[in-house]
């Protein structure tokens, strides 16, 4: 288990009070309610809850891929909820890594085309790509996979592509919703390691989104998540 | 995205699904090289259309008579008026026809021939064809040669049979040697008839042969009208004009033009409709994409794209699409041109063809946003969650 970060002075992220309601047609299901939560650089933080808790749906909130019905969400203590969709998209690309449970690799491309696709919309000069494409894969051990295609890598593999991926804009947060469901133990725990090694720079944050005692185990901190509700806050 | 970038991503994305592809991208190029070969060739193959139907309805043929009037002299057409005639804009050809009846005798008893005297002309500006023997041309009548062809049924009338090549006639006190028979007169006065070289008859009948009639051809149907409105202005410039009589078989001419319209139409259409399929082709298979490819929409948003990033992407791949097609179908259409040509015996301007590729590559870039474009707003609109949710 990495020991948790000592907290810088402002939060990296900063949620407060926030809520998120569908309306099904036959009425309205609250979703989040009322969460609270302060994420600081360097930490890596658990939200761990059964399945139906809400949590992805936090998760996605958090990674401005969704609104949220109310509440605020500072980034540096600057309010980002409200933001415009291309300005939420610029804030993704340079401020977010996103690692999803399915092992989502572009399908028929290369490792090395898959991790092109954040720079390219970054807008990276081109031959700045290459070494900062090998850089985020020799994080992951797999600097020897660069133009094999990602559909031949395995399930393993592929999730350790999908965390370079994440890395290779250099991002302060990083999301992730069950990076460990698909894969075996031996495995779910590599990729743990990666994520420990990301925060032992210091200057990026990890949130890690799972069902696995053992893998929240290994976070800076766990906050449990039920009924929509997120419990030991701050 | 760079441009660069947004070219090398889409035509990458396009190779790799290429089989998925490949039936519309050759409808569209089926439907351009037809374009290309119709709009390349289609002033010759108009011509040789035109000379196809027109030897069938005669209908770009106008027959010029000086007519034989009490109160004017007995008029002819002079060779400078001919050569102003065929030097009108729109005129392919033109001949000299003298008729006349002639005495003759055969087996020993004396008989009236009805004479055609022509010219070289003669025979191409009707589209006739020997039956048997051969057809007199340019020699025969600078030479002024005493060669005769005969009609069918003057040919089974005299000699009970076609083949009368090398057999000779007395005309007017000279002997003339049969050369052929010809076919396809559609006149039966014409197939009860001598035809001998017009130089020849003015020389040697001993009445004078009067050249009162002068056929014109006209490149095409289209030229027919204004030839037509020509004809008494040159006449006039050079002679007398009072007893021209002008004939255009309007009613003939009006019917296969009907009929062509309607052939070119159908063409056009065949075209225009396997260019529409193509384009209906690239939205389906671009929906298609749309839809297999949303997770990856989701995850490239995740990664930070912008709508106007998959729009770029999802657009830029219809239009290599489009353009793909449109390359294929410019290789295909110069291929059949180059035949074309090779068939009809004619080469179309150069610039013509150039001309084509333009609006082949304009008419794929229209082809290609048309279809594209509502499958592409389709994918930039895609909510990102529910994108990286589908399954």
């Amino acid at each position: 288990m990495s020991k948790p970060a000592a907290p810088s002075q402002t939060p990296l992220i900063q949620v407060t009070d926030l809520t998120k309601t569908y309306n099904n047609g036959a009425g309205l299901i609250p979703v989040l309610r009322e969460v609270n939560l302060e994420v600081y650089t360097g930490e890596m933080v658990a939200v761990m809850g059964p399945s139906g808790s809400g949590k992805s749906t936090l998760l996605y909130i958090l990674g401005l891929l969704q609104p949220p019905t109310s509440g605020s969400y500072r980034w540096e203590g600057v309010e980002i909820s409200s933001l415009g969709r291309t300005e939420q998209a610029e804030f993704r690309r340079r401020r977010l890594g996103f690692v999803f449970q399915a092992c989502d690799l572009l399908e028929n491309s290369t490792v090395y085309e898959n991790l092109e696709f954040p720079l390219i919309y970054e807008g990276v000069e081109r031959q700045e790509r290459p070494p900062r494409i090998l850089e985020a894969l020799r994080k992951v051990n797999l600097g020897n996979r660069l133009y094999h295609s990602a559909n031949l890598l395995s399930g393993g593999e592929r999730q350790r592509v999908a965390v370079a991926r994440a890395l290779v804009n250099r991002p302060q947060l990083i999301l992730a919703d069950e990076p460990t469901g698909q894969l075996d133990r031996r495995h779910g725990h590599l990729v743990m390691e990666h994520f420990e090694e990301i925060i032992a720079n210091g200057d990026t944050a990890v949130i890690i989104v799972t069902h696995d005692p053992d893998i929240a185990a290994r976070c800076s901190r766990v906050c449990p998540m039920e009924d929509g509700v997120l419990h030991g806050l701050k | 995205m760079r441009f660069d970038d947004l070219v090398r991503v889409s035509l990458r994305q396009v190779v790799r699904h290429r089989r998925r592809y490949i039936g519309v991208v050759l409808a569209i190029a089926v439907g351009v090289a037809g374009f290309i070969s119709i709009f390349t060739m289609g002033q010759d193959v108009k011509k040789n259309f035109n000379q196809d139907l027109a030897f069938i309805g005669g209908v770009t043929i106008i027959r010029n008579v000086l007519e034989f009037r009490p109160q004017h002299p007995i008029t002819e057409f002079h060779s400078d008026t001919v050569k102003a005639i065929q030097k009108i804009p729109g005129v392919a050809m033109a001949s000299l026809v003298g008729f006349e009846r002639i005495k003759g005798f055969w087996k020993g008893e004396p008989e009236l021939f009805s004479v055609v005297a022509v010219d070289e002309n003669f025979w191409k500006m009707r589209g006739l064809e020997p039956r048997t023997g051969r057809l007199f041309g340019l020699q025969a009548v600078q030479d002024r040669q005493r060669l005769a062809v005969l009609g069918t049924r003057l040919a089974h009338s005299l000699f009970g049979t076609d083949d009368v090549a090398g057999r000779t006639l007395e005309l007017d006190n000279d002997i003339y040697q049969i050369v052929g028979v010809v076919e396809g007169l559609r006149d039966i006065n014409m197939e009860k008839s001598i035809f001998v070289p017009l130089t020849t008859a003015t020389d040697r009948f001993s009445r004078k042969l009067t050249t009162d009639r002068l056929y014109v051809r006209c490149a095409t149907w289209d030229d027919v009208p204004k030839v037509a409105k020509a004809i008494p202005q040159v006449v006039q410039a050079h002679q007398s004009a009072k007893n021209l009589l002008v004939e255009v078989s309007w009613e003939n001419l009006t019917h296969v033009k009907r009929v062509a319209f309607w052939i070119e139409f159908f063409i056009y259409l065949a075209f225009a409709s396997t260019l529409i399929l193509g384009g209906m082709g690239i939205w389906n298979i671009m929906m298609a994409a749309v839809r297999t490819r949303t997770r990856e929409i989701g995850l490239k948003k995740a990664m930070g794209a912008e709508d106007q990033d998959i729009l770029a992407q999802f657009l830029t791949e219809a239009l290599c699409l489009s353009l793909a097609a449109a390359f294929v179908g410019v290789v295909l259409g110069r291929i059949l041109v180059e035949l074309l040509g090779f068939w009809i015996g004619m080469r179309p301007p150069e610039e013509l063809f150039f001309t084509c590729l333009v609006i082949s590559l304009v008419f794929a870039v229209a082809l290609g946003v048309g279809a594209g474009l509502y499958p592409s707003i389709q994918a930039a609109r895609m909510e990102v969650v529910s994108a990286t949710r589908y399954e």
